[in-house]
């Protein structure tokens, strides 16, 4: 049984090269009915579901009685004190908007680039992006003293005839935000048809949840003609949303970078934060693909060596990170600007060093672990790591907002911050928020993409496959017994 | 409209029987497969998708757009502000991006809803719900008179279960 196998290779099994490329197979799934049955039992209620959801509701709860008790008494509750005025909430919108970044790496990026590890893991990794910028779109809205007046950003014809000024960096941001969520909740959805056919047409299933996945996958019947143009769009959708990683996190970094505030008027902020956002999510995709696999058994299909490539990636933005931070000092430093070289001091090794601490142990020191082969391939590593890269990416957006809010030009502005009960119940109500959706999605549908799959299991075919693949679909180049999950 | 479907189990058996019948220009063919397969794809030899199109005029029609209504809106209450121009076209250029990406992706959406003849309410001929777990579907339109041409080719090549649809 692959799902028995031991978490980590043993010392003397063979290296083998773990290619990140459209190769990637996992020979111990043998046919596409065994596919459609093992991820379709994913979707069977399960005991720890109701409990994880149950977690999940009760912090959301908790997350809403503190926002309605701000409204009630006032944004004074969340322990602003100016000109600390960004805090709590402006962190953890960036940090929600960061991990969705991940997500579209994944399906779209990795896509272009034909890296087949991402097969197995980019359902998940795309359900997080859209719930994460769903939890991140709040943020801004939380952090509003009227907040039923948000509408006012965006551009629509009214009476009053005044339109939102273009040229601030917040209306950019929701235009921003506003087309990712759209394309990647287009994408999400899109790649799901296929999938949602395969549920409709299973055996067994209610007349109402068969009407239900009628609808939703549109009448999807598999024809040459419907795969020709969904491959087609599926295409351009990846390649739109390419650029729109870039650009999101970008127009982020500009709510700073516009601002003559120290430490954050500075060029190296879009690329900066763009690493950063996909270091995060790398986290958070770890975070939930590795209990996934483990509770759904379905450790031969995220197999060891996605695992492991993912890791990379991860080691990766890890080194660009520490990298621009690196940048970050050298700047200061060379700019001979005193306010800079003050502020920054202050980071490092004054009012803020235990955050700055954090940070850059969990971001630059802890990561390079990675570049052991033996810890890339060990899942519990993995998921330790996954939550020292949460951790630090949170604190990365604290020290980035809050140190330089309390320590600007004005040695009389000079001040301190600290969060109130509200601003950590409404952090952990956005975790239950954002656990609520994904336990709601993984239950209802396929974590694993069916029919990308089935693109690399081999098909059953009559004579031998002159590529290697046996009348049974097995890829013979790889030994028989080998266990799927170090495929 | 009247045809012939072959159910296959094997890919290889589906692609030679998609080639026997062109050969024999029997009728049109449509297949249902669980997954898109370039065997599959190669025998049927279907021209290039217009779905790129639907995406060349949303994603143009987005960055106009973009650029429009940031431009209209700042000219629509001048307000100047530390010397700059009144439209700018450096900051503007988010929006005409953004509203590209926007306009350009849900236009891929719709290329695909229309050249695919999706949503569709009724049940299409042929259509059989293994096709969307393992097996491979071969259907043939083609008059009464060609059908018995089309049941044996379907048969030779190895179809397991071969019947009259309309």
């Amino acid at each position: 049984m692959a799902t028995l196998t031991r978490p980590a290779p043993a010392r003397d099994e063979p290296r083998r090269p773990n290619l990140a490329t459209a190769g990637v197979q996992l020979p111990a799934v043998k046919d596409y009915e065994q596919v459609d049955r093992e991820i379709i039992r994913t979707l069977q209620p399960a005991l720890g579901w109701f409990l994880g959801l149950g977690v999940a509701v009760f912090f959301l709860l908790l997350g809403i009685s503190a926002w309605m008790y701000q409204i009630y008494s006032g944004l004074g509750v969340a322990g602003y004190n100016p000109p600390v005025m960004w805090g709590v909430y402006i962190i953890t919108f960036v940090f929600w908007i960061g991990i969705g970044h991940a997500g579209t790496l994944i399906s779209a990026i990795l896509y272009l680039f034909r890296a087949g590890f991402r097969t197995t893991i980019y359902r998940c990794a795309e359900a997080m992006t859209v719930f994460a910028v769903m939890t991140a779109a709040l943020f801004p809205i939380l952090h509003l003293g009227r907040p039923w007046k948000f509408f006012w950003l965006i551009p629509y014809p009214n009476w009053r005839y005044i339109w939102p000024q273009f040229k601030s960096p917040l209306v950019w941001d929701v235009f921003a935000i506003l087309t990712y969520f759209t394309i990647s909740s287009t994408f999400l959805f899109i790649g799901l048809i296929p999938d949602i056919a395969v549920l409709r047409d299973r055996e067994g299933i209610s007349p109402i949840r068969r009407r239900i996945f009628s609808v939703l996958s549109l009448g999807w019947r598999n024809t040459d003609n419907e795969w020709r143009h969904f491959a087609r769009a599926y295409l351009f959708l990846a390649a739109f949303s390419t650029p729109l990683v870039l650009s999101v996190h970008s127009v982020v970094s500009f709510d700073f970078a516009m601002a003559l505030t120290p430490g954050w008027h500075t060029t190296i902020f879009p690329p900066y934060f763009v690493a950063g956002a996909i270091f995060s999510g790398m986290g958070m995709v770890f975070t939930i693909i590795i209990p996934l696999r483990k509770f759904f058994g379905l450790k031969h299909y995220v197999t060891i060596n996605h695992l492991d490539a993912a890791a990379k990636l991860a080691l990766f933005t890890s080194l660009v990170v520490g990298c621009a931070y690196m940048s970050e000092w050298f700047v200061a430093w060379f700019s001979g600007n005193e306010a800079e070289q003050s502020f920054f001091a202050n980071r490092i090794w004054g009012q803020w060093w235990w955050a700055s601490a954090i940070l850059y142990t969990c971001n630059m020191v802890l990561p390079l672990s990675l570049f052991v082969q033996r810890l890339r391939r060990n899942a519990a590593w993995l998921f330790i790591i996954s939550f020292t890269i949460n951790i630090g990416m949170w604190f990365e957006r604290f020290v980035i907002v809050v140190p330089s809010l309390s320590h600007e030009f004005e040695p009389w502005q000079w001040t301190s911050y600290r969060p109130t009960w509200v601003d950590y119940s409404i952090l952990a109500g956005s975790f239950g928020w954002f656990a609520m959706w994904f336990m709601l999605f993984i239950k209802q549908l396929p974590v694993i993409a069916i029919a990308e799959v089935k693109e690399i299991v081999p098909p059953r075919l009559r004579t031998q496959h002159p590529h290697g693949i046996d009348p049974a679909g097995r890829h013979f180049e790889f030994e028989p017994d080998t266990p799927g999950e170090y495929a | 409209m009247r045809g012939v479907l072959g159910a296959f189990r094997e890919l290889d058996a589906a692609v030679s029987a998609i080639e026997a019948l062109k050969q024999k220009n029997v009728g049109a063919i449509r297949v249902f497969t669980p997954t898109p397969r370039h065997e599959l794809e190669e025998a049927i030899t279907a021209p290039p998708s217009p779905v790129r199109r639907f995406t060349l005029i949303g994603g143009l029609l987005g960055v106009t757009f973009g650029y429009w209504i940031a431009i209209w809106t700042s000219d629509f209450w001048p307000l100047v502000v530390g010397g700059k121009p009144i439209a700018s076209w450096v900051p503007y250029t988010i929006f005409g991006f953004e509203v590209m990406v926007l306009i350009g992706g849900l236009s891929t959406v719709v290329g695909l809803l229309i050249n695919a003849r999706v949503p569709r309410l009724t049940m299409m001929v042929g259509y059989d719900p293994r096709f969307s777990h393992g097996d491979y579907g071969v259907w043939v339109e083609c008059p009464p008179e060609l059908a018995r041409t089309a049941e044996d080719l379907l048969r030779k090549h190895g179809a397991v279960e071969v019947r009259r649809e309309r």
